[in-house]
C-alpha cells in the first residue's frame, strides 16, 4: 500500500523513543494519527451553494493508568509534536488516576501488525470534477422536473478518503486506508400552501463505482416522488394501534431503541435498562439481534461496495467481528471497547469507536440487525384488521435510562380489515423497548430484509452506521399526531 | 502561529488569488486558533483529561458571475497554502453562476464595545486548577441518598480569529467561554425504578460558573421524574419550563427567521411578515451585544458588525425580522445584521442567533403554576417542530401533571400535539423568573389549552 509522507514519518524509531518516554509512567498508550482528505458539493435548487475541498490532518493521543485517562488532542503530525503530545497524554493520565475512585486495569491485547485497505473500483482522486458535478445537476435537474409541486431541490454530494494509522503500547501498528461517497437528496413540495418533504440517501465504503448504482441513481426521483406523495397525506388519530413497520424504520427502532442500551459505557454508568440483565429474556423467543460490522457484507445486498456502518479495525486496533445480543430473545453480550471490557473481565468485541481522531473512542454500534423469520409482507397486513403501516423514519430517540422511544415515521399508511388505506405523515410511535421487544407479534422473512445507512450521534460524535431488519408487526404502540 | 505570521500569509494569499484568476471578484480568508481543556466523569468519578489545539484556515473565492469555490486546510506551510488557494480557484470554476451573490462586507469603520468576551483566566487555564469544579459536582451526587450515578465535565475554550477580505476588511477577535454540566441518576431502592436530570451553564467568565447549582438542579430534574405514570387524553393548559420555551419557542423561531431558510420558503412564517403571529406575550430579539453572554459577538464570521435586533413584538413578527448574512442580505437588498456564522474554519457562513431572548413577564412561574387546577408541566421534549409547516408532535421526556396549582406525578408515555402558530396566539402568561441556557434566555410560558396523548388509553 503506498503510505503518505506525513504518516511515513511516524517510524520505527519514533515508536522506540516513545516507549522510551511511556516507560513504566503508563501502563497503557495509543495514537491514532489520520491524513484526510475530500469533496463536498452541495446543491440548492440547481444552483452551487457549496464546491469545496479539504485536506485535514489530525492525531489523537490517549494514555491511560490505573483508572485514570489522559487525551491530548494535536495540530499536526510532526515528529515533536507526537513526543510531546505523549507526554501531555501521561500527565494528564497522572492527574485523572490521581482523583479517580474508580480503579481498573486495561487487559493486555494481542498485538496486531496488519495493513487494509477497502476496495475502490472507481478512485475517487482520479474522477474529474467536472464528472462529479454533472453527477449533481443531474439529480437537481431529475428532483425539479418531477412535478410542477417541487418547489425546493437539495442535493449533497460528499466524498472523503482517510489513511489512518494506529499505535499502542501493546505494539500494534495498523494503517486503514478507506474511501467514502455519501449521496443525499432533499425535496420540498408545497400544495395549496401546505408543505411537504422527503430526504433520502445513498453512502457506503468504495470508490465512484458507489454513485452509479441503480439505488444512486434512482435517488432523486424517489424522494421527489415521496414529497409529492405526501401532499395528499392526512394527519393520523393519536391512540394505541398495531404497527406494522418497514424494514428502515424496525432497523432504527432496534438501534436506538434497543442497540444504545447494550453499549456497555452505558451499562457502567447505571444509565441503561439492560444492566444486570445478561442471560435473562428480555424480548419474545423469535427476537435475536446482531451487531456486525465486518467488511464484505455488501455482495449480500448486491452492492459493488461495502457497507457504509462498517470497517477493519475500530479505533482501539480491535478487529470488527460478529457479535450476538439477543439469541432467541434471551440477552447475550453487551458491546464493548477495551475499557469495558477490561473491566467487565470479556474480550473484547471491537466496538470502540471515535468520529474523529481528536475524538475519545466510546462504545458504538456498527451494523446492528433483526434476523429475518418467516413471514410474508403481504401476509403480514392481510392478517392485521386494524393499524397502520409505517415507512421510514425522520427521527427517533430514547432515553436509556427509563426505555421511553419515540420515532417519527416519514410515510404511513392506514391499514383496515387487512388492506393498505390512505396515505398518512408525520406518525409518531412511542413505547418502552423491553415492552415493545416482547409484543411484536410478526417478523417478515429474509426478502422483506434491507439495510439502511445513517450518521449516529452520541456524546457530540457522529459516527457512520448501518442497521438492517425485515419487516416487523408490534401490538398496541402508543401512535400520535395532531388530531 | 504568532499575529504578525498570519498576516502575513493572508497577504499572500490575497495576491495569490489576484495573480492566479483575473476573473475573481471577492475573497475571504478566514483563520482560526483555539485551545481547549475538558475534564470528564462517569459513574460520578473522574475519568478522562483532556487538553487540545487547532490552528486551521479556510478561503472562498468568488468571480463576477457569483461562482464561489471554498477550500481548507490545517497545515499551514506555505506549499500547502498556495495548493489550498488554487484549488478554491478550482473549484469556483466548476461552480454554477449565481446573480444572487451581490457583496463581500467592506471595512468598518466602527464596531461595538461588548465587554466581558475574554477572560484571561481562561486562556491561562491550567487543567489541575479546574478539578475543584468536579469535585463539587461529585459531592452533590455522593451526599444524595437516592443518586447512584452521574455523568458531566468541566471544559474551557480560547479561540482568536482573524477574517480578511479583498474588500480591505482586516479584523480579529478574542474570545473565551467555559461549560459545565451535569447528568444525574436516581434510583428508588425498593422499586428499582430509575430516572434522570440533566442541567449544563455554559459562561464567558470563570468566575460565574457554580457546579454546585447545576448539580443540584440536575438533582431535582431527576427526582422530579421518579414514579413516573400513564394517563388518559386531555386537553389542559401547558406550563412550558424554560428548557420547554427553548424547544418549542426559541429554537423554532429561531429556524423559521433564518433569512436562508426563509428565502427557500422552508419557513412556517413566510408570508407572516408585518402579522400578528401570537399573543402580546411573545415578544423575542436577537442580542449580540449583552456583556458577558455567551452569544455575544463583537462581529459575526464574515467581520460585520453585531447588533440588537427586535424580531417579534407584542406578537407581530416585524418586518424587518429576519436574520442575515451578506449573501442573503444582497439577494433581499437589505444589509447583513451580522449573523453570518461558522462552525469553525471548515465550514461557509451559514446563519446563526447570537443570543435570542423571550421577553420576560410580570408573574413569578410559582403564581402561574399556583393558578392552574389541571394542567401539564412540560420540562423537556426530544422531538423539534417541523419548521416548514410549523406542525409539532413530540414525546414529553420529562414532565409532570399539575393538579390544584401543584406539580404532581411524572409522565410516562405521553405525547403532545399542537401547530406552533396556535401555540404562539395560546401563550397566556409569560414569568418574570427566567433562565439562561447558552444562547438562549427563556422564561416559563403557559399555553392556555393543548391537546395531550397518554399511554392509558
Amino acid at each position: 500500500m503506498e503510505i503518505s509522507d506525513e504518516l511515513k514519518e511516524i517510524d520505527e524509531n519514533l515508536i522506540n523513543q516513545l516507549n522510551r518516554i511511556a516507560n513504566d509512567k503508563a501502563e497503557f498508550w495509543d495514537i491514532r494519527a489520520k491524513v484526510n482528505n475530500g469533496t463536498t458539493l452541495d446543491f440548492i435548487n440547481q444552483k452551487s451553494k457549496e464546491i469545496s475541498s479539504f485536506e485535514i490532518n489530525s492525531c489523537g493521543i490517549r494514555a491511560f493508568k490505573n483508572g485514570g485517562w489522559g487525551f491530548s488532542v494535536l495540530k499536526d503530525l510532526k515528529r515533536e509534536s507526537i513526543k510531546i503530545g505523549l507526554q501531555k497524554a501521561i500527565k494528564l493520565a497522572r492527574l485523572s488516576e490521581s482523583l479517580t475512585k474508580i480503579k481498573f486495569k486495561i487487559a493486555q491485547n494481542r498485538p496486531l501488525i496488519d495493513e487494509y485497505k477497502s476496495s475502490r473500483k472507481k478512485n475517487l482522486e482520479e474522477i474529474d470534477i467536472h464528472d462529479k458535478i454533472n453527477l449533481v445537476k443531474n439529480h437537481e435537474k431529475i428532483a425539479a422536473n418531477y412535478s410542477t409541486y417541487v418547489k425546493n431541490t437539495h442535493t449533497i454530494y460528499m466524498d472523503g478518503r482517510s489513511q489512518n494509522l494506529y499505535l499502542n503500547s501493546f505494539g500494534s501498528n495498523i494503517i486503514q486506508d478507506l474511501s467514502f461517497l455519501r449521496l443525499f437528496c432533499i425535496v420540498f413540495t408545497n400544495k395549496n400552501g401546505a408543505t411537504q418533504s422527503s430526504v433520502n440517501s445513498v453512502a457506503g465504503i468504495g470508490g465512484y463505482e458507489i454513485a452509479e448504482t441503480e439505488k444512486a441513481i434512482n435517488l432523486s426521483k424517489k424522494t421527489a416522488k415521496e414529497a409529492v406523495e405526501l401532499l395528499d397525506a392526512i394527519s393520523p388519530i393519536g391512540g394505541k394501534l398495531t404497527v406494522i413497520a418497514d424494514s428502515k424504520l424496525t432497523g432504527t427502532i432496534i438501534h436506538e431503541a434497543f442497540g444504545h442500551a447494550c453499549e456497555a459505557d452505558l451499562v457502567l454508568n447505571n444509565e441503561s435498562v439492560l444492566e444486570g440483565m445478561i442471560g435473562e429474556k428480555v424480548a419474545s423467543e423469535d427476537v435475536s439481534i446482531i451487531d456486525n460490522p465486518s467488511m464484505g457484507q455488501g455482495q449480500q445486498f448486491n452492492l459493488p461496495y461495502e457497507l457504509f456502518g462498517c470497517y477493519y479495525i475500530d479505533d482501539e486496533g480491535i478487529p470488527s467481528q460478529k457479535t450476538k445480543i439477543i439469541e432467541n430473545g434471551i440477552l447475550k453480550n453487551y458491546l464493548h471497547n477495551l475499557e469495558t471490557s477490561s473491566r467487565m473481565k470479556v474480550p473484547p468485541n471491537g466496538h470502540g469507536r471515535a468520529s474523529a481522531s481528536s475524538e475519545r473512542p466510546q462504545v458504538r454500534m456498527g451494523f446492528t440487525y433483526l434476523e429475518p423469520k418467516d413471514w410474508n409482507l403481504e401476509d403480514i397486513i392481510e392478517d392485521t384488521k386494524e393499524g397502520i403501516l409505517c415507512e421510514d423514519f425522520q427521527y427517533g430517540y430514547t432515553d436509556p435510562t427509563t426505555g421511553n422511544f419515540q420515532f417519527k415515521c416519514r410515510i404511513s399508511f392506514k391499514i383496515k380489515d387487512g388492506e393498505k388505506k390512505e396515505i398518512m405523515r408525520d406518525v409518531s410511535l412511542s413505547g418502552m423497548i423491553l415492552e415493545a421487544l416482547n409484543k411484536i407479534s410478526a417478523i417478515g422473512n429474509q426478502k422483506t430484509f434491507n439495510y439502511s445507512v445513517g450518521m449516529c450521534g452520541k456524546g457530540g460524535q457522529h459516527v457512520r452506521v448501518c442497521d438492517g431488519a425485515p419487516y416487523i408487526r408490534i401490538e398496541d404502540m402508543t401512535v400520535g399526531g395532531l388530531n | 502561529m504568532e499575529n504578525s505570521d498570519i498576516h502575513s500569509l493572508a497577504e499572500f494569499c490575497l495576491k495569490l488569488v489576484e495573480k492566479e484568476n483575473s476573473e475573481i471578484k471577492y475573497t475571504d480568508i478566514f483563520f482560526e486558533k483555539s485551545n481547549y481543556i475538558n475534564i470528564e466523569i462517569e459513574e460520578n468519578s473522574i475519568k478522562n483529561s483532556e487538553t487540545g489545539e487547532d490552528n486551521g484556515f479556510s478561503i472562498r473565492v468568488i468571480n463576477k458571475n457569483g461562482s464561489l469555490g471554498f477550500s481548507y486546510s490545517n497545515k499551514l506551510d506555505r506549499t500547502t497554502i498556495e495548493k489550498i488557494c488554487k484549488i478554491a480557484i478550482k473549484m469556483m470554476k466548476v461552480a454554477t453562476p449565481d446573480p444572487d451573490f451581490k457583496k463581500l462586507p467592506g471595512s468598518f469603520k466602527n464596531y461595538p464595545a461588548v465587554k466581558g468576551l475574554f477572560d484571561k483566566n481562561l486562556k491561562y487555564l491550567q487543567i489541575e486548577d479546574s478539578v475543584d469544579y468536579i469535585n463539587d459536582l461529585i459531592k452533590i451526587c455522593k451526599d444524595d441518598e437516592m443518586a447512584i450515578s452521574q455523568s458531566g465535565n468541566f471544559a474551557s475554550g480560547y479561540s482568536k480569529i482573524y477574517i480578511f477580505n479583498s474588500n480591505g476588511l482586516n479584523v480579529s477577535r478574542k474570545d473565551t467561554s467555559c461549560l459545565i454540566s451535569s447528568n444525574i441518576i436516581v434510583k428508588d431502592k425498593i422499586s428499582n425504578e430509575t430516572s434522570s436530570g440533566y442541567e449544563r451553564q455554559v459562561e464567558r467568565r470563570l468566575d460565574k460558573i457554580n457546579a454546585i447549582k447545576v448539580a443540584n438542579l440536575a438533582l431535582e430534574d431527576a427526582k422530579r421524574n421518579l414514579y413516573r405514570k400513564k394517563i388518559k387524553n386531555m386537553k389542559v393548559p401547558v406550563l412550558l419550563t424554560p428548557k420547554g420555551t427553548i424547544s418549542l419557542i426559541l429554537r423554532p423561531i429561531a429556524a423559521a427567521v433564518n433569512a436562508e431558510t426563509f428565502q427557500y420558503k422552508r419557513s412556517f412564517l413566510v408570508g407572516k411578515r408585518g402579522q400578528k403571529i401570537g399573543s402580546k406575550f411573545l415578544n423575542i430579539e436577537d442580542n449580540g451585544l449583552i456583556d458577558g453572554a455567551p452569544g455575544s459577538k463583537i462581529f459575526d464570521d464574515e467581520g460585520v458588525p453585531c447588533k440588537n435586533k427586535k424580531i417579534i413584538e407584542k406578537g407581530n413578527f416585524l418586518k424587518t425580522g429576519l436574520l442575515h448574512n451578506s449573501y442573503t442580505a444582497g439577494k433581499d437588498g437589505v444589509q447583513s445584521t451580522g449573523n453570518a456564522t461558522r462552525s469553525s474554519y471548515v465550514s461557509i457562513p451559514s446563519i446563526g442567533i447570537t443570543n435570542f431572548n423571550m421577553k420576560p413577564g410580570e408573574m413569578l412561574s410559582e403564581e402561574i403554576i399556583k393558578d392552574i387546577k389541571e394542567g401539564i408541566f412540560l420540562d423537556y421534549t426530544g422531538d423539534s417542530p417541523n419548521i416548514s409547516t410549523g406542525d409539532f408532535s413530540g414525546l414529553i421526556l420529562h414532565g409532570n401533571l399539575i393538579s390544584n396549582g401543584e406539580i404532581k406525578d411524572p409522565l410516562n408515555e405521553t405525547m403532545i400535539g399542537i401547530n406552533l402558530l396556535d401555540l404562539f396566539h395560546k401563550i397566556d402568561a409569560v414569568s418574570k423568573d427566567y433562565r439562561v441556557y447558552g444562547a438562549f434566555q427563556a422564561p416559563y410560558v403557559r399555553i392556555s389549552s393543548v391537546n395531550i396523548i397518554g399511554g392509558a388509553n
